[in-house]
């Protein structure tokens, strides 16, 4: 059997409307998708909020609330992006769903659209909500760095959250459930070396190395540079958009493999039982 | 043409071999059984049908398309309801069939819907989260999803599994009410085996990943040709003469009173029988004459004695 081919990215509206009703139910139903949207993001916004007016009230680092709570809004959305992906998939396997949803018509490409479709209303309502929210708390308006800005970053942070999203999928759908920690833990790594709260040149050489490659890293850097100048670090920014969406590719095809190696050793019908 | 066509397949988890090139024919508008012991290859065939297994080798044709090339259209004429596996325990059980419904592109779904839970008599469950339903109900939904969208090909795997005897006859009405109306084609296992007989035209004996028999009902009991006649006579008759009978296969005591008499031949020994039971003089106070049940055959093939 050919690990793909053209029937996979086979593309039903209605399909795509299922699943998409799916996940909202799921939003509604759950409290913990809820909680997702609302209660982390706010966990941070006050621990940064806190933070910087707490360093304003003592040094004269200006831009200091733009430093801090556009890092945490924006790296909320990364988060939000990634931890969705797994989340959503995961949920088919916590309610033995796997069975009966790769026995039907659907194809991988339906399921990441519902998801990334699903994911950006979900990004987009934890981002008002969050704006809204920071200018309520600390006064401070996120659109000040500007709406271009803002659109280019949360699009390289979104790909990337999927990208890290869906590899996290594939690790679930060939080790199983015993993995499902990544989906949570992840991010927690990949926090630090995107240089969040602070510049990439203060950081040791060896950080450096890892930071640079991650494309969270220049958007964060981006936004430093558009507070301190008023003005967008296209290079960088579109480069790491590019080589987000080259990732973006690779990690559905890995995806694929994954979903074909399971299918191969029998997991998709084990996991029912788990 | 038939409408389902497995070629030599053959499939290995690791040293254990499920399926040892088993092929097998189905033709349109049958209701086909898949009979046999635990660890068979009974689910295996039936996930390998259905895209969730990728054989090792061997090929399928459904609707006379090759399954591997045309999978995605072909799933979309097909279905399942298979025991043990569910839908999204928080949704509820109108939500979930919705989901299902839209992916299986099923055109007046609503309507179609209720029909469904009516037929399954499910109708008062469509507003709860099918984390909370008992077994049986979640069974009827599951089959509910099942008829979703008309298939032409439904794989049910222990289906029936849970429900209570009233909800099972019913569903073994509304399934052979479907297949005639539809000429859905039905594989069906089970381990209830009056079901089976009751349901299923043709039967395919599985064992160890192989097919042994495929056949019907009938014909797979005559592979246990005896036929066991018990007969209970008045206390204090004398027994001695009837048990030095000839021409019957086997005469063995039967409690202190009665005898059983195993018939290898029954179209040529009932009758020599009953008349020497008669003209005995024993008075006869009971008699039960049993034929082999499909029970009696599988147990025999699962103990490798047929
Ligand atoms: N996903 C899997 N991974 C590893 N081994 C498996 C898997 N599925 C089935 N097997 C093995 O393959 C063999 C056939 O199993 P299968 O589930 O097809 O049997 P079955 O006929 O459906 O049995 P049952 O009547 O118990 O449902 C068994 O030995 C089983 O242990
Ligand atoms: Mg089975």
């Amino acid at each position: 059997m050919r690990l793909m081919n053209s029937q996979d990215y086979g593309f039903s509206a209605t399909a795509i409307g299922g699943l998409v009703y799916k996940f909202m139910c799921l939003c509604y139903r759950s409290l913990d998708r809820v909680f997702d949207i609302i209660y982390w993001p706010v966990i941070s916004l006050l621990l940064w909020g806190f933070t910087s007016m707490f360093i304003a009230s003592t040094s004269s680092f200006s831009g200091v609330m733009e430093f801090f709570l556009g890092g945490a809004v924006l790296w909320s959305l990364f988060w939000r992006a990634q931890t969705d992906v797994g989340t959503f998939i995961l949920e088919d396997f916590w309610s033995r769903n796997v069975y009966n949803l790769f026995a039907s018509p659907v194809t991988s490409i339906e399921l990441f659209v519902a998801i990334g479709l699903i994911g950006l209303i979900r990004c987009i309502l934890s981002f008002l909500f969050l704006s809204f929210l920071a200018w309520g708390l600390y006064a401070f308006n996120i659109m000040d760095i500007g709406g271009t800005a803002i659109a280019v970053f949360t699009s390289v942070l979104l790909l990337f959250g999927w990208v890290i999203g869906i590899l996290i999928a594939a690790l679930i759908f060939r080790y199983g459930l015993r993995i499902q920690i990544l989906a949570w833990s992840v991010g927690f790594i990949i926090q630090p070396f995107s240089c969040v709260f602070y510049p990439l040149d203060s950081m040791p050489g060896w950080v450096q190395g890892i930071a640079i490659t991650l494309p969270s890293t220049h958007v964060f850097e981006g936004l430093r540079y558009a507070i301190a100048t008023g003005e967008l670090a296209w290079q960088p920014l579109l480069i790491s958009l590019g080589l987000t969406a080259v990732l973006f590719v690779l990690s559905i095809a890995y995806f694929q493999y994954a979903l074909y190696q399971a299918k191969k050793l029998g997991l998709l019908t084990r996991f029912e039982m788990a | 043409m038939a409408l389902l066509e497995i070629r030599a397949l053959r499939k290995r988890y690791g040293t254990v071999e499920a399926l040892r090139g088993l092929s097998l024919d189905v033709e349109r508008g049958e209701f086909f059984g898949l009979l046999g012991p635990n660890g068979a290859g009974k689910s295996t065939t039936i996930n390998i049908l259905l895209g969730l297994i990728i054989a090792d080798s061997g090929s399928i044709r459904i609707f006379d398309h090759d399954f591997t090339s045309n999978h995605v259209a072909i799933r979309r004429r097909m279905n399942v309801a298979a025991a043990f596996t569910s839908m999204n325990g928080v949704l509820t059980v109108w939500e979930n069939l919705m989901v299902y419904g839209r992916i299986y592109g099923v055109k007046h779904l609503p309507r179609k819907i209720d029909e469904l839970l009516e037929r399954f008599e499910i109708t008062d469950l469509a507003k709860r989260r099918l984390q909370h339903l008992s077994s049986g109900q979640h069974t009827r939904v599951t089959l509910c999803k099942g008829f979703l969208n008309d298939p032409e090909l439904l794989l049910l795997d222990e289906c029936t599994v849970g429900l209570d005897p009233d909800i099972a006859e019913k569903t073994r009405r509304a399934l052979q009410a479907v297949q005639r109306e539809r000429k859905t084609t039905i594989l069906f296992t089970s381990h209830n085996m009056n079901e089976v007989e009751e349901l299923c035209g043709r039967i395919a004996f599985l064992s160890q990943g192989e097919i042994l028999r495929v056949d019907t009902a009938t014909h797979i009991k005559r592979l246990i040709p005896h036929q066991v006649v018990e007969v209970a006579f008045q206390a204090g008759s004398d027994l001695t003469p009837i048990r030095q009978l000839h021409g019957i296969s086997r005469i063995e005591q039967n409690g202190d009173h009665a005898l059983r008499f195993i018939l290898d031949d029954p179209t040529r020994q009932l009758d020599p029988l009953l008349r020497h039971l008669t003209q005995s003089g024993n008075p006869i106070v009971d008699i039960h004459v049993s034929r082999p049940t499909l029970e009696d055959v599988f147990i025999k093939v699962a103990r490798g004695e047929l």
